[in-house]
């Protein structure tokens, strides 16, 4: 509603006011024209495009507030559109005692038909014009798992009053992750909506985590709301009578658009957590005997999403007893999202004496803020159990229900280091499969097909009586007259060793000491054990010679066969005797 | 001379290293092994006290690793399993031995009895004997004799051959037989040797696998409990 004036004289008031400044073809305007002096030759101006369907009615108002006089008298047209665009509706003039005050043009917009021609007059126009339900949504294009805040407000204008509303249909919140802050008192508080001044109640606070990604629906809220909407009665004291009028109204059919969280980046232990988090893994007791219990505490704390992701799990070692864990969550929810602390407790019963590190564990979230992942590493906790058995070795404790206390020796100790050693190539070097290997298995076979030859060989030979022989006399010679061949050209030594040769020889066969030795006895002997006659005698001439020769020169050549008759000799008393 | 002064070096080196030890000074007497064995030298003792230093410093992974290692070389040794059990104490992972039993378990024990090299020298011992005898057979002429030298011959032969089958067998055990320590603190056993494959189960640092084979960065690995599945190779060491 403008409100202008055009005046010669600043007393005098002459204002063109429209009841709308949009409206559709068809609905109708109001127009008027408004002075606070009589005047006269009122001169409408050419309504062009509007067919003029009431008026000009013409309204005086005198009152008297405070001694003071005031008039007000108001030409009043009805007017419908004729066609659509925008139109502006000239100046009326009208003379005022004496001079001619003109009005400021007023533009109009005609716009397609409305479903329901809005009448000016009808409450329920009234109604719907100047109570507005709002959702308002702090953000329609949040991440997964952002919290979004939707607030609910209904704006009352002043001139109207709300005196009762219901809620009809509560949204449900599909794919959303709601949080109802219920609003306690229901405060008017005045603001601005659409450029005017209102005033306005929070009805309903709701926090939103989207849990889907795409375009996700809000339902509208609707309410039945009781309104007070004046009339153009009045009452005895002037004021004017209010009618009730029930108005559905909803708000809030709003079209969230949730983007995903990024791809790249996202680290392979993220579940879900969106914020702004601490975390943190404690253990009550660092050092303890077995069979005691210890806590520990896994923890997450920050703001975001707390109530709708996991907390990553502890991994301990399998030889520590872990139940399941406790949780606790001290949530809180204001309007700005989750808070809090989100923490697992779990109980640790080590069995066995040893260290059990804890290994560090991380958590990783979505950092709104910077828009990034993080990620949060806990750290390493060392679990020293100082008493106890030890594991897998002796165990076996429990049977033993004897009151007596066995003293035996502990033997569930972490052993010392070793003192001494000997070191080895750490390179390797097997026997197996070598050459050495191979040759010394299969060589022991060979001596197999040896001994058939030797035994072969050996069997002829037996068979060969001639040579047998021959061989024999060869290798008697050899045993008795080895040291004499190897003096063969020093005379002295040749003989001896060739009579001592003589004696060994007989020694050997007959059995008999050098002492006994004398010709005949050799001869006899020899005889009795039938060896020939001439063969006693060139044995017994040998010996003769041996002592003769030291005493007389003899050449090599004697030697040579001195030498030669004692190994035929040797050879056949040895064949031939028995 | 120059491996005589090597091994000076070493046992002066590994009495250093004990001292260290001993004023638990883990890190550095961690070096000082480590330098034995960079030397190329090794024994038992040393991936004890090492396996020992690791354990003190809490590195679950490299203490179990050479504890393994340790048992390697000193299988029956008391202190080893000892303190090797309390380093399996740390590891997370549970995995239940698939027990053994009947014939196949006789077996295998009967194999594990000896190395591959004790049992060749022990097949060589009972071939050499065997031809001994045989060749007794052959020149003895006491009928009695005869008869027993031959068939102690054939006897001791055949066990003979049983040893080196034994040998061949534990060859292909040892050959077979590829551990591997995980080292990292937590990884991803995929059933196929790509990323994109779906994730049969997770490790952590200190289990023990048995490693099957391997295609490009990814071993196939096998749990005691008879599992299988692939895992990037810089996850694990083998032993």
């Amino acid at each position: 509603m403008i409100l202008s004036s055009t005046s010669l004289f600043s007393q005098v008031k002459f204002e063109a006011k429209v009841s709308k400044k949009k409206l559709g073809i068809n609905e109708r305007l109001r127009i008027d024209f408004e002075m606070d002096k009589d005047g006269d030759n009122f001169n409408p101006p050419s309504f062009k495009n509007f067919a003029v369907i009431g008026g000009p009615n013409t309204s005086v108002s005198n009152s008297w507030v405070g001694g003071k006089r005031s008039y007000k008298k108001t030409y009043t047209y009805f007017l419908a559109p004729k066609k659509r665009g925008r139109f502006t509706i000239k100046q009326a003039t009208i003379e005022i005692e004496g001079n001619i005050y003109k009005t400021i043009p007023v533009t109009v917009e005609v716009t397609a038909a409305v479903s329901k021609p809005k009448d000016g007059n009808n409450a329920d126009y009234v109604a719907s014009e100047n109570v507005h339900l709002v959702a308002e949504v702090s953000k329609t294009k949040p991440y997964l798992n952002e919290p979004i805040t939707v607030v609910y407000k209904l704006y009352v204008h002043p001139s109207t009053g709300v005196s009762n509303w219901r809620e009809i249909d509560n949204p449900r919140y599909n794919d959303f992750w709601s949080q109802n802050i219920p609003v306690k008192a229901i405060k008017a508080e005045t603001g601005t909506f659409k450029g005017e001044e209102y005033r306005y109640v929070v009805l309903k606070r709701v926090v939103l985590y989207p849990q889907k990604i795409g375009k996700l629906d809000i339902e509208p809220l609707s309410l039945d709301i009781t309104v007070e909407v004046p009339t153009n009665r009045r009452d005895l004291f002037g004021s004017r009578i209010m009618t009730q009028v029930h108005k559905v109204v909803s708000a809030g059919s709003r079209t969230i658009n949730v983007k995903p969280l990024p791809e790249a980046g996202k680290p392979s232990d993220f579940t879900g957590a969106v914020g702004d988090f601490d975390f943190n893994v404690s253990a009550s007791k660092s050092q303890l005997d077995a069979s005691e219990s210890l806590q520990v505490k896994v923890e997450v704390s920050g703001k975001g999403n707390l109530k709708l992701f996991e907390l990553p799990e502890l991994t301990l070692p399998s030889s520590l007893e872990v139940y399941e864990p406790e949780k606790n969550d001290k949530i809180r929810t204001p309007l700005s999202g989750m808070q809090g602390t989100k923490s697992e407790s779990y109980t640790v019963v080590p069995q066995y004496k040893g260290k059990y590190p804890i290994p560090s564990i991380s958590f990783s979230y979505f950092d709104l803020n910077s828009k990034t992942y993080r990620r949060l590493n806990s750290d390493e906790i060392v679990i020293d159990v100082l008493d106890g058995p030890l594991n897998g070795s002796n165990s076996n404790t429990s049977s033993n229900t004897s009151t007596k206390q066995a003293v035996t020796l502990k033997g569930d100790q972490f052993a010392f280091i070793k003192t001494s050693t000997n070191f080895t190539s750490i390179k390797p070097k097997y026997f197996f499969k070598t050459t050495t290997f191979w040759a010394l298995l299969l060589t022991p076979f060979l001596a197999i097909p040896i001994a058939i030859v030797v035994r072969r060989k050996k069997a002829e030979r037996d068979a060969d009586v001639h040579g047998n022989r021959i061989r024999k006399a060869d290798r008697l010679a050899k045993k008795y007259l080895g040291e004499a061949k190897k003096a063969l050209g020093k005379k002295e030594a040749f003989y001896i060793a060739l009579e001592k040769a003589l004696h060994n020889y007989l020694k050997a066969k007959l059995a008999i000491e050098t002492s006994e030795m004398s010709k005949d006895k050799i001869k006899t002997l020899l005889s009795d054990r039938s060896v020939e006659q001439d063969v006693v005698g060139e044995f017994i001439s040998l010996l003769e010679s041996c002592e003769l020769a030291r005493y007389t020169p003899t050449t090599n050549v004697t030697m040579q066969q001195d030498y030669s008759r004692s190994a035929d000799a040797i050879s056949a008393i040895d064949r031939q005797i028995r | 001379m120059i491996s005589n002064f090597v091994i000076a070096q070493n046992q002066a080196l590994f009495e250093k290293a004990n001292a260290l030890y001993n004023d638990g000074e883990y890190a550095e007497a961690i070096d000082a092994y480590n330098l034995i064995l960079e030397n190329g030298k090794h024994s038992a003792e040393v991936y004890f006290n090492l396996a020992n230093a690791h354990y003190k410093l809490n590195h679950i992974a490299p203490s179990i690793y050479n504890y393994e290692k340790a048992l390697r070389l000193a299988p029956n040794d008391k202190d080893i399993r000892n303190n090797a059990a309390f380093a399996r104490n740390m590891t997370i992972d549970d995995i239940e031995v698939l027990p053994q039993a009947g014939f196949s378990k006789i077996m295998k024990d009967i194999t594990n009895t000896f190395s591959f090299d004790n049992w060749s020298k022990i097949s060589i011992a009972l071939v050499i004997l065997s031809i001994v005898l045989f060749l007794l057979y052959y020149f003895s002429y006491s009928e009695t004799r005869k008869r027993l030298s031959f068939v102690s011959s054939f006897l001791v032969l055949f066990i003979g051959l049983i040893a080196l089958s034994f040998a061949f067998k534990k060859y292909n055990l040892v050959k077979k037989d590829k551990p591997a320590i995980v080292f990292s603190q937590e990884s991803r056993v995929m059933s196929e040797p790509n990323k994109r494959s779906e994730e049969s189960f997770r490790l952590h640092e200190g289990t023990k696998v048995q490693v099957l084979d391997s295609v490009d960065q990814w071993k196939k690995i096998q749990l005691a409990n008879g599992n299988e599945g692939w895992v990037e190779s810089e996850d694990i060491k083998p032993l």
